[in-house]
């Protein structure tokens, strides 16, 4: 009897395995292979291309760069804010400190164009002061700068930076700085022998994920920058879809790899770090009392409130406003093809598309999500392994993702590269950690107690699963579904290589849209982006109300 | 030395202090001993600067103090979970404040290992602060609130997470340390043998205001309030309009106590009395608990009031009367 429950669950198990075999680690053989013996011989020339062409070298550099300076200037903003965040207790905290993550779930084509329709050269910043000030230029010149660039790479990982420091931070305490100042420290001696060296563990954390973040940030820099500021994903996907030179892209995509499993080692390393110090417990918190510390408080919530708020209510204004007026033509549009567009459906009609993968994506997801969940939950080897196996495609880049799909099943036995499938399935790849890292701390905070309990009381293991596991599993459940849905609705880098013709999906055809010829588009592209936004919002919200302290690893 | 004036504090709408007045003069050791949660904590911190909303005045050797942040008022403050700096050595940790007053750097050497040798910690200079036992850590806290010559030392339950047994050892050897280096210093305890073993004077505290006032010796066979009593575990306190305790103390000498709100029996006036002496008091024996060396005991008077008292040897066996004699200053008068 308990025999053959083993070898059901082991049977079980088999299916996220065999899943990730086929649509993660076969695709980047395939894109070893094709980088590495692009004639069926070992040929290292791309390699050689790669790292003797100035310009792919500039391109590896200025990856590296724009990385670098976003980073510094997201823990720049972050890190006084997190002492704030950390050290006071005022009214609205916890929901701005909710409400500031909710960039995390904006897809990149969505804040690329809120941020143009704010800061472009025909934004709404510059109108303002054109009216304002009666200029007949425009003050404002973001457009297609590095600054921009850097602008929205802040935006989206502000809040990463926030959360990490905050918790560390409230969790440090502050009695070891109290006792430096009855030792003696001024405030100028409390940052630089106390804080700074206390809070640097989540400093380093925080800035190599917002490295790793910016590292592969593609939708943005595609759609903000151009082939000016290609980066590497950028460059992958001019190579392979542009120029169609696919050793070239994939010898790119290969370092792409190898540079985010390095950082990925890196990052796993300071987290250890942080998880070491985080023993103790009691927050205390600060009243708001003397006008400097209202200065510090008020000035860190206008920040976060302006960050994240103008450029998604510009976003909203250029899309209902036609020409100063009150406007739906823009959403009325949304049934009908433009004339001069290259799409095959009208826009609407993706929003279908959308829903239908993200449905199903969601669902697989789900389902080997959670069998992957009790791999790792076990113990030994075995648990280990799989969980550094399953977090995989959080490491890897969605425009890697997407060139493998197409290199790799586009012929029998497996050729997808025809058929719509391959849009929820590469989906389910990239949601799968996220339905992963929301039920596995549920799965984990289940005490074995309890199921012996119900063994004791006659329940047969499955019983046990549907009667105890499921029912305490079911927030951290919901929270990964509605992760898994929200991810896929939103996926841009993969969706632009597996998603053709008829069955693209939204952040496709607003990047075309944007691509299109004619105002026409465009509006269209401003339209379907709020439509996007608010979807993608609502599961942020779902998420958010779900949450308790404890469900979700992030 | 240090002078606090009718300091109230509150927060929020939870008030902790209640216009409490205290002094502590030049090397003495002062105690502040109550349950937690009765404000002693904040008043150290009132004390040290670092909470600055509050009523009343603190005085430092005449002066008032309240303009002066933490940093400048030169007091050391050991901290109850030591906050001790994690990334710093041991040596560092206790160098710190001597770095602050921008002492030479060979002085701060000498000074940092005296202070090992004095704490008992000779060998541990370079090691990391996380790898220290509890006692270790409470050690070093001590060795670096002293270091800079402190003009007051307070001490917030230092021995609060240290167990029982350690601690009566560590309380002497504190109260050692204190005393040689002179410093005159407040120290914060739930624990009556804590507070009798290191002050020299103690305040009782609840509820945010001081109860008492005195030397350890006084405190403990003269409580002056109900609380006090009960908090230094004497449980024979009754109320004087109780009839029954009329028919036990109607016969003594000193009828005082009958203008108090309750009265105290205190155990250590309680005796067996044997044939002859006068007044006695018949009691049946409840029932008896070895506590190695004596015995815990109930008994109840023909009134039916119960009494604790502790007896080298059991007289007779439970259940069966006998007799014991109430000294006239075991019946002590207690405020509400």
């Amino acid at each position: 009897m308990i025999r053959r429950a083993r070898y059901i669950w082991r049977t079980v198990y088999l299916a996220p395995v065999a899943f990730l075999a086929v649509f993660y680690v076969y695709p980047l053989l395939s894109l070893f292979d094709i980088s590495l013996r692009p004639a069926g011989l070992l040929d290292l020339s791309g390699f050689v291309r790669l790292l003797s062409t100035d310009f792919y070298l500039r391109t590896l550099l200025f990856t590296v760069y724009q990385a670098a300076l976003s980073t510094a200037f997201t823990l720049l903003l972050a890190l006084p804010c997190a002492f704030v965040f950390a050290r006071y207790r005022f009214r609205g905290k916890s929901l701005i400190l909710s409400l500031a993550t909710l960039p995390f779930v904006l897809p990149t084509v969505v804040v690329a164009l809120a941020f143009a329709s704010l800061l472009g050269v025909n934004g709404l910043l510059n109108d303002i002061a054109a009216a304002l000030f009666s200029l007949d230029y425009e003050p404002i010149q973001l457009e297609r700068t590095l600054a921009m660039i850097i602008i929205v790479h802040v935006f989206y990982n502000f809040a990463v930076a926030l959360r990490i420091m905050t918790g560390y931070w409230s969790a440090l305490g502050f009695s070891v700085e109290e006792a430096a100042r009855c030792l003696g420290a001024d405030e100028w001696a409390l940052w630089r022998d106390i804080r700074l060296p206390l809070i640097r563990p989540a400093l380093l954390s925080a800035g190599v994920l917002v490295f790793i973040f910016s590292f592969t940030s593609f939708g943005v820099i595609l759609i903000l920058g151009g082939i000016r500021f290609a980066t590497l994903e950028v460059q992958i996907y001019y190579q392979a879809v542009n120029m169609f030179n696919l050793p070239l892209a994939a010898a790119l995509s290969l370092v792409q790899i190898l540079s985010m499993l390095a950082m990925m080692i890196v990052y796993t390393s300071t987290q250890k770090k942080i998880h070491l110090a985080l023993a103790s417990a009691a927050v205390i918190t600060k009243v708001v009392r003397s006008w400097r510390e209202r200065l510090a408080v008020g000035s860190c919530v206008g920040l976060i409130s302006i960050l994240l708020f103008a450029p998604l209510l510009a976003l909203i204004a250029r899309s209902i406003f036609v020409a100063g007026q009150l406007d739906l033509g823009n959403y009325a549009s949304l049934a009908e093809k433009s004339r001069g567009s290259l799409l095959f459906i009208a826009p609407l009609d993706s929003v279908f598309n959308s829903l239908r993968f993200a449905g199903m994506a969601m669902l697989a997801a789900l389902i080997l999500g959670l069998i992957a969940s009790y791999m790792i939950d076990g113990r030994g080897r075995l648990s280990r392994l799989s969980d550094a196996l399953f977090m995989l495609p959080l490491a890897t880049s969605a425009v890697t993702l997407g060139f493998g799909f197409i290199i790799a099943l586009d012929e029998p036995p497996l050729n997808l590269r025809a058929s719509w499938l391959i849009i929820p399935i590469s989906h389910t790849l990239v949601a799968l950690p996220f339905v992963i890292r929301s039920v596995l701390p549920s799965l984990r905070a289940i005490p074995p107690s309890l199921r012996q309990a119900a063994q004791t009381l006659g329940a047969k293991p499955f019983e046990t699963v549907l009667t105890i596991d499921l029912p305490l599993l079911g927030r951290g459940i919901a929270v990964g579904a509605t992760f898994a849905f929200t991810v896929s609705m939103g996926e841009f880098g993969a969706s632009l290589f597996v998603a053709q013709r008829e069955s693209v999906t939204i952040p496709v055809v607003i990047y075309r849209l944007i691509g299109d010829p004619g105002l026409a588009s465009y509006r269209q592209s401003l339209a379907m982006s709020v439509v996007l936004m608010l979807v993608c919002a609502c599961g942020f919200f779902v998420i958010e109300r779900l949450r308790v302290a404890g469900v979700g690893e992030f | 030395m240090l002078q606090i004036e009718g300091i109230s504090h509150a927060y929020g709408d939870l008030v902790s202090l209640r216009g409490v007045s205290l002094e502590v003069d030049g090397g003495e050791i002062l105690c502040l001993l109550g349950p937690s949660g009765c404000g002693k904590t904040t008043l150290l911190r009132i004390i040290a600067g670092l909470e600055t909303e509050y009523s009343g005045v603190v005085r430092f050797a005449g002066a008032d103090i309240r303009p002066i942040p933490a940093h400048r008022r030169e007091f050391g403050l050991m901290f109850q979970d030591f906050a001790l700096f994690p990334h710093l050595s041991v040596a560092d940790n206790i160098a710190y404040g001597l770095k602050r007053r921008k002492l030479e750097r060979n002085l701060i050497a000498v000074k940092v290992r005296s202070l090992l040798e004095q704490v008992g910690l000779n060998e541990l200079g370079e090691r990391d602060v996380a790898s220290l036992s509890g006692g270790q850590k409470q050690r070093v806290a001590l060795a670096r609130s002293l270091a800079p010559n402190p003009r007051l030392l307070m001490l917030d339950e230092p021995l609060g997470s240290l167990d029982a047994q350690l601690r009566d050892q560590l309380a002497l050897e504190l109260r050692r340390i204190i005393k040689k280096s002179g410093v005159s210093a407040i120290y914060v305890t739930h624990d009556q043998r804590e507070a009798y073993a290191v002050a020299d004077r103690i305040a009782v505290m609840n509820m945010g205001s001081v109860r008492q006032h005195d030397s350890p010796r006084q405190v403990y066979q003269r409580p002056a309030s109900e609380f006090a009593a009960r908090f230094l575990g004497l449980h024979n306190v009754f109320s004087t309009t109780d009839e029954r305790i009329d028919a036990l103390l109607g016969g003594a000498g000193d009828q005082s106590w009958r203008s108090a709100p309750s009265v105290l029996i205190h155990p250590a006036g309680i005796r067996l009395s044997s044939e002859g002496t006068a007044p006695q008091i018949k009691v049946t024996l409840n029932n008896a608990v070895y506590r190695g060396g004596y015995y815990d005991a109930t008994v109840s008077a023909e009134s039916g009031l119960t009494l604790s008292l502790a007896l080298a040897d059991l007289p007779v066996a439970t259940g069966d009367a006998f007799l014991i004699t109430i000294a006239d200053d075991a019946i002590i008068p207690l405020a509400g």
